[in-house]
C-alpha cells in the first residue's frame, strides 16, 4: 500500500474482472454439461450424491460421468474468488504495495486454515 | 427429472428476487431447500454457497472491470470476513439444527424489517459531509484511510467494518448467504462510501467470505453435487434475468411481496425450529 491506484492497478483489476467472468462461465459450462449427463442417466438429485474425493475426478470426467463435470464445476466455483486474491496479489507485489501483498496473503492462509481445520474435524 | 427442473426453477426464482432487490440468492434458497425438498440445514447452506460464489463472481468482475468496486478495501474487509467465516463454519456443526432454524428465522425477519422500512430517496452516505469534504482536501501525510479511500469519497470508521465485516463473516457461514444485507448498509452509512461502490465492493467480498466456509462444507461433505448443480444454473440465470429486468420492474411492489415471503418463511422456519 505504498502508493495510490495507479494506471498499473487499474489495468490488473481490469485484468482480474475478466478472469472471474471467464472462470463463471467456465464453471456454469461444466454444471451444465454434469446437469445434462445427469438427466441422461435418469440420476434424482434426490439420490445421494458421491462424496467428495478430488482423485477421482480426472477419471470421471475422462469417463463421462456426470460428477466428474459437477465436482469439478463446483471446484472451479470456489476456486474462482481465490484466483482473484492470488492475482491482486501478484498485481500489488508489482507495483510493489507490500501491505496489500500482505492482506492477500493472511486471507489465503485464512482460507487455507479452514480447510485445515475441517479435515481435522471429519478425521 | 421433475424435481430437478423443480430445484432449477427455485433457484432462478431466487436469483432473480436477489438480484432485483439487491440481495443474494441465499436468503430465499436455504428456506426452499430445507423447507420445500426436505434438506438438512449444513445441507442447504452448502449448495446456497456455492450458489451465491457463482453469482457474485461474475457481477465482481463486470464492477472490476468498469472499476466501481474498491478492490483494496473489499480486500481489508475481506480479510476479516474470511475469519468471521471461519468461525462461523466450524460452529455450524456443533450447534444444533433447531437452533440454527430459529436463528435464521430471526434473520428473515431482520431483513424483512428493513426492507419494509426502505424508502427510495432515503438519505445515505452518498453525499459527503463539509466535515468529510473538509477532511479529504487536508494535505497531510497518507493515513490508512486515505489509502482505502476512493475517488471523491474518504472512508471513516475503519474499525467498526472491521467488525462487522467479522459478522458478517458468521452470519454467511451460518446461514449460507452472500452477508450483503450487512456489508453494504455498514459500508455505506458507516464508513462513507457511496452506495454504488458499496454494493460492488460487498460483491466482491461475498465471493472470498463464501468460499472461505465453502471449503469447511466441501471437505465436511455437506455440498451435494447432484442438489448443487441445478441449483445453482438456477440461481445464476435467475440473477443475469433479474439483472437486466431491473430497470423494466416497479420494485415497491416486488418488495413489498418480498417481505411478505420472507415473513411467510421466517414463521415456517420457526416452526420447523420448534417441531
Amino acid at each position: 500500500m505504498s502508493r495510490p491506484a495507479g494506471s498499473q492497478t487499474v489495468a490488473a483489476e481490469r485484468t482480474i474482472g475478466r478472469l472471474l467472468i471467464v472462470m463463471t462461465y467456465v464453471a456454469v459450462a461444466l454444471l451444465v454439461v454434469g446437469v445434462a449427463l445427469m438427466v441422461a442417466a435418469g440420476i434424482s438429485p434426490l439420490a445421494e450424491g458421491p462424496p467428495f474425493d478430488p482423485t477421482a475426478i480426472v477419471a470421471d470426467v475422462a469417463a463421462g460421468m456426470p460428477e466428474g463435470f459437477l465436482w469439478l464445476g463446483i471446484m472451479v466455483v470456489i476456486a474462482t474468488p481465490i484466483a482473484r486474491v492470488i492475482g491482486a496479489a501478484i498485481a500489488y507485489g508489482s507495483a510493489e504495495q507490500w501491505t496489500m501483498v500482505v492482506i492477500s496473503i493472511a486471507i489465503l492462509l485464512v482460507i487455507a486454515l479452514g480447510v485445515g481445520i475441517a479435515l481435522a474435524a471429519t478425521v | 427429472m421433475p424435481v430437478g427442473l423443480l430445484m432449477l426453477a427455485g433457484g432462478a426464482v431466487a436469483g432473480a428476487f436477489g438480484s432485483l432487490l439487491g440481495l443474494g440468492g441465499g436468503i430465499l434458497l436455504v428456506p426452499l431447500l430445507t423447507l420445500g425438498f426436505g434438506l438438512s440445514l449444513p445441507q442447504a447452506v452448502g449448495v446456497s454457497l456455492v450458489s451465491v460464489i457463482m453469482t457474485s463472481s461474475a457481477a465482481a468482475g463486470v464492477y472490476l472491470e468498469r472499476h466501481v468496486a474498491n478492490l483494496r478495501l473489499g480486500m481489508t474487509l475481506e480479510l476479516f470476513t474470511a475469519m468471521g467465516a471461519l468461525v462461523g463454519g466450524s460452529i455450524a456443526f456443533l450447534l444444533d439444527e433447531r437452533l440454527l432454524s430459529a436463528l435464521f428465522a430471526g434473520l428473515l425477519g431482520y431483513v424483512a424489517f428493513t426492507m419494509a422500512r426502505a424508502r427510495s430517496g432515503e438519505p445515505t452516505a452518498d453525499t459527503p459531509t463539509a466535515a468529510d469534504v473538509e477532511a479529504s482536501a487536508e494535505p497531510t501525510a497518507m493515513t490508512t484511510l486515505d489509502r482505502l479511500s476512493g475517488e471523491g469519497y474518504r472512508v471513516r470508521n475503519l474499525g467498526r467494518g472491521v467488525v462487522g465485516s467479522a459478522g458478517a463473516g458468521v452470519a454467511s457461514a451460518l446461514f449460507g448467504i452472500g452477508g450483503g444485507t450487512i456489508k453494504v448498509p455498514l459500508m455505506n452509512l458507516s464508513m462513507g462510501v457511496p452506495l454504488r461502490v458499496a454494493i460492488a465492493t460487498s460483491n466482491l467480498m461475498i465471493g472470498i467470505t463464501a468460499a472461505a466456509s465453502a471449503v469447511i462444507y466441501l471437505v465436511r461433505g455437506e455440498i451435494d453435487p447432484y442438489i448443487a448443480g441445478p441449483t445453482a444454473i438456477g440461481v445464476f440465470v435467475g440473477a443475469s434475468i433479474g439483472s437486466r429486468l431491473a430497470h423494466r420492474i416497479d420494485l415497491r411492489y416486488l418488495r413489498l411481496l418480498f417481505v411478505v415471503v420472507l415473513l411467510y418463511t421466517a414463521v415456517q422456519m420457526l416452526l420447523r425450529a420448534f417441531r
